[in-house]
């Protein structure tokens, strides 16, 4: 294989990522809190050779209003360690990369937390860093409310580095030493000891060593900040960009500052966020989409529009006029960014806004025949848009079905993805270098 | 008679991994080894034991499981499909709600048979107090019939069954609601391990109270104790199970209990050492005496482990104080009621 390859994830959601997806008749809208059809899911990415799954996360409902939350499947979900330590004992080789707060854990719980995940899949564990930007994850926690961009940052960062630390405070072979003495061998176990603004971390982690050195960094920061923190600590980002272009740079951006983090252009993989409609012939993947987007109900539509551009409510503004004009929030400035650029770009109104982010939420979508999906791949991969995808199938299972049985033969066919895994872990199937050998 | 088993990677006792020096023994696959024996012995649950608990230490426990619990419950759910699965987890460690989407995410994933066995911080009874009433609410923000999937109506539950706890008290403030389904079981079980500090707070909110004593004196004690603290609670015996922790060291006939010796005490548990029959008859006795629903083991090997899940649990099985047990929740097998949803009371969610 002289080409390079691509990476591929698949980002589980319960019946699927189009917001109406549990309406659809083939869904089953009982998918969120069936662990069966989750374990089922995993297998089939797994089947198609996929890196890693992933699983997104929120500390709290998504929606304060109760009659839009009642109409969302996604306003309940299982909490991703648990799930992924489910999915781990009933797979082999597949990443699990679960998403977990900066802002409303603690580095101990959660560093132990990632390395039993990592213990339990041999060495397959993943953490997605997010700082959590929603006032109603920060009700769940305390009564100050959420705190400014930069200071969830500040935190993030000590943060990262405390579970970095505690993930290499035991190293390979600290129990059971073959002199037989103790039970653990002292000159292999670190303890740390930090104190710092934030958090005191004293001791070592309760846990063997990570079977891959230590579990995979996820990221997807898009601010400033957050790049930086990526280009520092992160393995692979996601991303979501819409334009090739939009891709291109944000690439060329994260990957420019690795250089002064001492790490080399490949030790980070970016992939974006693709949303891909699959049919036999393009009338058929239009049509798969539209029996979608009819099933979007335009409050909540609406409302999710709002939730991504911050706004308490967009329900005063005329649903077929354009955008209200904003200030920056203290939230997600990106995605926000994203989104007023997109209706200024394109003169959409709020309602075709609304359906068109309820749909892919964001990200890239793709709608066509496998070749067509293929080579929208292809491309922005050999120009420096992607390391590789993360695959946001409408519904579940079929989405990912198709993508595995139609698209991944075709990135095959063109020397584009793996036939075989080429390792047991997460770190070697990703070809990312182990912290163990520096 | 109902019987628990806590699981450990070597046994309980703090030197059994000079017998078995086996790293194997730490992974997955041996511990599930373990479980599925106790399963299909007809043990009604297994302990899954936190040595860790209150703060960071200086190695990895011999006794305690080797991965964080509520994760190890996880996925021990989805490979064993009968047996109860009580975690521990310690206040200090996990946010309320962190804490309760894991146990309410570990009830849906078994199925009904997840528990939580709530280790407190002994420094602070009403943060504990207030910590375990967060989780209970918040387990209660959906009631049982709550969620319709209805996709005609585009309506995925009945807003009207949603309770938002909007909890602010001395120590926590949690608006809620959780965003886990409602619990198969209502809600996951609550398992505490009885001591003096948390008595009022296990008598107060504890499904299942585990009792620890060194003599059968001390046990008989114990138990007279949480039941009048339970009552005292204005709870019934009834609505509770309470059992022992127990050691069991098992010697064959020729050997006498002398050989028992080897084994030291352990002071959250009561040692039984004899022959297969008299062991179960000291369980019997003691259970008599003490008026409970049971007996949870502490293996101090794995060798006594197996010795008990071949020989003792038979034995009751013939006996007639264990049989098939149909219950498919925890609840159910422990012979304790549904959780019922407050509002079927007409009560507030968060008292």
């Amino acid at each position: 294989m002289s080409r390079p390859q691509m990476k591929l994830g698949a980002f589980l959601m319960a019946g699927g990522h189009h917001i109406a997806a549990w309406r659809h008749p083939d869904a089953h809208a009982q998918a969120g809190s069936d662990i069966d059809h989750f374990i089922q899911l995993a297998r089939i990415a797994e089947r198609g050779k996929f890196d890693m799954i992933f699983i997104e996360d929120a500390a709290a409902i998504r929606e304060r209003n109760p009659d839009l939350a009642s109409q969302a499947a996604r306003s309940t979900a299982f909490e991703p360690l648990s799930l992924l330590a489910a999915i781990a004992v009933n797979t082999s080789h597949i990443g699990l990369v679960a998403t977990a707060s900066t802002s409303y854990t603690e580095p101990y719980g959660l560093a132990r937390s990632f390395a039993a995940l990592d213990q339990l899949s041999g060495g397959r564990a993943g953490w997605n860093l997010v700082t959590s930007a929603s006032e109603l994850e920060a009700e769940n926690f305390a009564s100050s409310g959420l705190r400014p961009h930069s200071e969830r940052y500040e935190r993030a960062e000590e943060f990262a580095d405390a579970a970095l630390a505690l993930w290499d405070s035991v190293e390979e072979g600290a129990y059971l030493p073959p002199d037989g003495k103790a039970f653990a061998d002292r000159s292999k176990l670190h303890p740390v000891h930090r104190h710092r603004k934030h958090f005191a971390v004293d001791g070592i982690l309760e846990s063997q060593r990570s079977p891959q050195g230590r579990p995979i960094m996820v990221q997807a920061g898009a601010s400033d900040v957050g790049k930086d923190l990526a280009a520092r600590t992160a393995d692979v980002v996601f991303a979501a960009s819409q334009t090739k272009a939009e891709a291109q740079a944000y690439y060329a951006d994260v990957k420019a500052r690795l250089a002064k983090y001492g790490r080399g252009h490949d030790d980070l993989k970016v992939m974006p966020g693709i949303s891909p409609i699959i049919g036999a012939t393009e009338d058929e993947a239009k049509a798969k989409y539209r029996a979608l987007q009819d099933l979007i109900p335009d409050a909540v539509g609406v409302a999710l529009l709002a939730s991504y551009l911050s706004i308490q409510d967009l329900s005063a503004y005329p649903l077929d006029g354009p955008l209200p004009e904003m200030p920056q929030t203290n939230l997600i400035q990106s995605r926000q960014q994203l989104i007023v650029d997109l209706g200024k770009r394109e003169g959409l109104s709020i309602r075709e806004l609304a359906r068109h982010f309820a749909g892919a939420r964001g990200h890239w979508q793709v709608v066509g025949t496998p070749s067509q999906v293929a080579d929208a791949m292809e491309e922005r991969f050999l120009d420096s848009a992607a390391d590789g995808f993360n695959v946001m199938a409408p519904l579940f299972p079929s989405g990912l079905e198709d993508f595995v049985t139609l698209v991944v033969p075709e990135l095959r066919r063109r020397g584009l993805f793996r036939k075989e895994y080429e390792g047991r872990t997460l770190r070697e199937n990703l070809g990312v270098a182990s912290p163990n050998k520096g | 008679m109902l019987l628990g088993y806590s699981l450990s990677p070597f046994g309980h006792d703090p030197d059994a991994w000079r017998q078995a020096r086996d790293g194997r023994l730490l992974g997955f696959d041996a511990l599930l080894g373990q479980v599925a024996a106790a399963e299909a012995a007809g043990f009604d649950f297994v302990l899954l034991s936190d040595r860790l608990g209150l703060r960071s230490s200086d190695d990895l426990s011999s006794v305690a499981v080797p991965f964080e619990p509520t994760l190890f419950a996880s996925a021990l759910a989805t490979r064993a499909s009968r047996i109860g699965i009580i975690a521990a987890a310690s206040t200090v460690q996990h946010e309320p709600y962190n804490l309760a989407r894991r146990f309410a995410s570990l009830d849906l994933i078994s199925k009904g048979r997840a528990g939580w066995l709530v280790v407190t911080d002994d420094s602070d009874a009403g943060r504990e107090s207030e910590y375990v009433d967060v989780v209970t609410a918040l387990w209660d923000s959906f009631e049982d019939d709550a969620f319709l999937y209805d996709k005609t109506a585009g309506r995925f539950f009945d807003p009207s069954k949603m309770h938002v706890a909007h909890h602010k008290g001395p120590y926590f403030s949690v608006r809620g609601p959780l965003n886990v389904n409602r619990s198969p079981q209502g809600r996951p079980l609550v398992a505490h391990l009885l001591g003096d500090s948390n008595k009022a707070l296990a008598a107060r909110t504890g499904d299942l109270l585990l009792l620890q004593a060194e003599t059968a004196d001390g046990l008989v004690t114990a138990a007279a104790h949480a039941v009048k603290a339970v009552e005292a609670a204005g709870r019934s015996r009834r609505g509770i199970r309470l059992l022992a922790n127990i050691v069991p060291i098992i010697v064959s006939g020729s050997q006498g209990t002398d050989d028992a010796s080897g084994f030291p005490g352990y002071d959250q548990a009561i040692r039984i050492a004899g022959t297969t029959g008299e062991i179960t008859d000291q369980l019997l006795e003691l259970a008599a005496a003490a008026g409970l629903d049971g007996f949870t083991i502490f293996p101090p090997t794995l060798e006594m482990g197996q010795r008990f899940i071949s020989e003792i649990a038979p034995e009751l099985r013939q006996r007639g104080m264990t049989g098939p047990n149909a219950g498919t929740t925890l609840r159910d097998r422990l012979g304790l009621a549904r959780w019922v949803h407050p509002s079927g009371l007409g009560e507030e969610i968060l008292r």
